[in-house]
């Protein structure tokens, strides 16, 4: 093989970005790969198509087979429409307006207080977490706020 | 799917919107996928017009605004029509709120991309991570419980409550295997995701952890399922990463524990 020239260390801006139907083509076979890998998993055992897509792209990206320049244009793009793909998830209330006819007030109560008690305690664990290998353990926790570079 | 002309209630005008619709009385959904989309679209850009000219009014979400005003078209629509608005949502809308829904999945999966850009504090904390996720959400369960037992909610309620830390994807069946009603549980993690996309920075203030990037992702994944990590990614770039690692181990967490838990307690 040819020399080639050194490859940037953390430069993922540098290439050109893949055309939009090759990105495309990427995400459709992750896609169709993760939806005959999540019907492997038992009906106790659900895992949607989407999150293994998740696992299996950071996977591909992880072990260098894909870069970043060949996802990430349609990815961010698709990342930026989250609130508004999610809005038929929201109309589809509409479907069971009599349950919250019934019981929405109970349901909304638990809703929203389950919500925050998710939030708070994960957050709050990761805080002992990090106190315990800032304190016990005496790791080192400061980490830059805004690289955005590549992963190594 | 049903035929909405054959209600006696529709008058001529509304014979002409329902084929617009697409709803006719053939009973066939051909074309009305663009009603879907396009409501979908206009409620969401007035929510962004209005969270805009309100300066980001918290009420005025776009996906808040878009929500509530979607049904009450469909419920006003429903009306004229003489049909109840579930009936209406299911033959004039979902056809085409169900393409939008699609691309769920391939954004879903590109949230592998903010957790590989931060790839650096993923490897180094992973320990921390796991752990916070596991007995985080375990915590919270406990809690959880208690609360609908608090406001007085029986077995299925309860039941349904429990598995909402997941996406719907994954709590609809642990709901149901424990006992729940999959459609609370579906429409609670839906609201979960809304609340987070409303309120997520105003939390975040209240409960002092925006000093605390790998916390506050975590949490706002755990909360807000994929919504929650749009919301985290405003934040920055480590809390992005760190609520798509969450939306991910979570999944695994809630199907291993939430059983157990609803076993333990004698849900089921």
């Amino acid at each position: 093989m040819p020399t080639q020239p050194a490859k940037p260390v953390a430069t993922p801006a540098e290439k050109p970005a893949a055309p939009i139907l090759i990105q495309m083509g990427i995400f459709a076979a992750i896609l169709f790969v993760s939806s005959l890998i999540s019907g492997l998993f038992p009906p106790e055992l659900p895992v949607p198509t989407p999150v293994v897509g998740l696992v299996i792209l950071y996977i591909l990206l992880a072990t260098h087979a894909l870069k970043l320049y060949q996802v990430e244009k349609l990815g961010d793009f698709l990342i930026s429409l989250i609130a508004f793909l999610f809005v038929p998830s929201g109309i589809q209330v509409a479907a069971n307006l009599d349950i919250l006819r019934t019981q929405g007030l109970q349901i909304f109560v638990v809703m929203l207080l389950a919500t925050i008690i998710l939030l708070v305690c994960v957050a709050y664990t990761t805080k002992l977490m990090i106190w315990l290998r800032q304190h016990v353990f005496h790791g080192d926790i400061t980490v830059d706020a805004d690289v955005d570079g590549e992963g190594s | 799917m049903m035929a909405l002309t054959a209600t006696p209630q529709m008058a001529s005008w509304g014979r002409w919107l329902g084929d617009a619709l697409g709803t006719n009385a053939t009973g066939t959904n051909a074309g009305n996928a663009l009603f879907g989309i396009f409501l979908s679209l206009v409620v969401f850009l007035i929510g962004q017009w209005l969270f805009k000219i309100s300066k980001g009014f918290f009420l005025f979400q776009p996906l808040f605004v878009g929500m509530v005003l979607g049904i009450l078209v469909l419920a006003i629509l429903a009306h004229l029509f003489g049909t109840d608005t579930a009936t209406f949502y299911r033959s004039a809308y979902l056809p085409g709120g169900n393409i939008i829904f699609w691309f769920l999945n391939p954004a879903t999966i590109a949230f592998a991309i903010p957790l590989y850009r931060r790839n650096d504090v993923v490897k180094r904390f992973w320990p921390e991570i796991l752990l916070s996720l596991i007995i985080g959400t375990s915590i919270a369960l406990v809690l959880i419980y208690y609360v609908a037992r608090a406001v007085g909610m029986d077995n299925t309620g309860i039941a349904s409550m429990l598995p909402q830390a997941a996406t719907t994807a994954i709590a609809m069946p642990i709901s149901a295997a424990i006992g729940g009603n999959p459609a609370i549980t579906a429409m609670v993690c839906i609201l979960n995701s809304v609340v987070i996309y409303a309120l997520g920075d105003w939390l975040i203030k209240l409960f002092r952890i925006s000093q605390d990037p790998i916390g506050a992702g975590l949490g706002l994944g755990t909360a807000g399922h994929t919504v929650g990590s749009a919301k985290a990614l405003q934040l920055g770039s480590i809390q992005g990463s760190m609520a798509a690692i969450a939306v991910v181990v979570i999944s695994v967490v809630v199907d291993v524990v939430v059983p157990i838990f609803a076993m333990l307690v004698g849900l089921k």
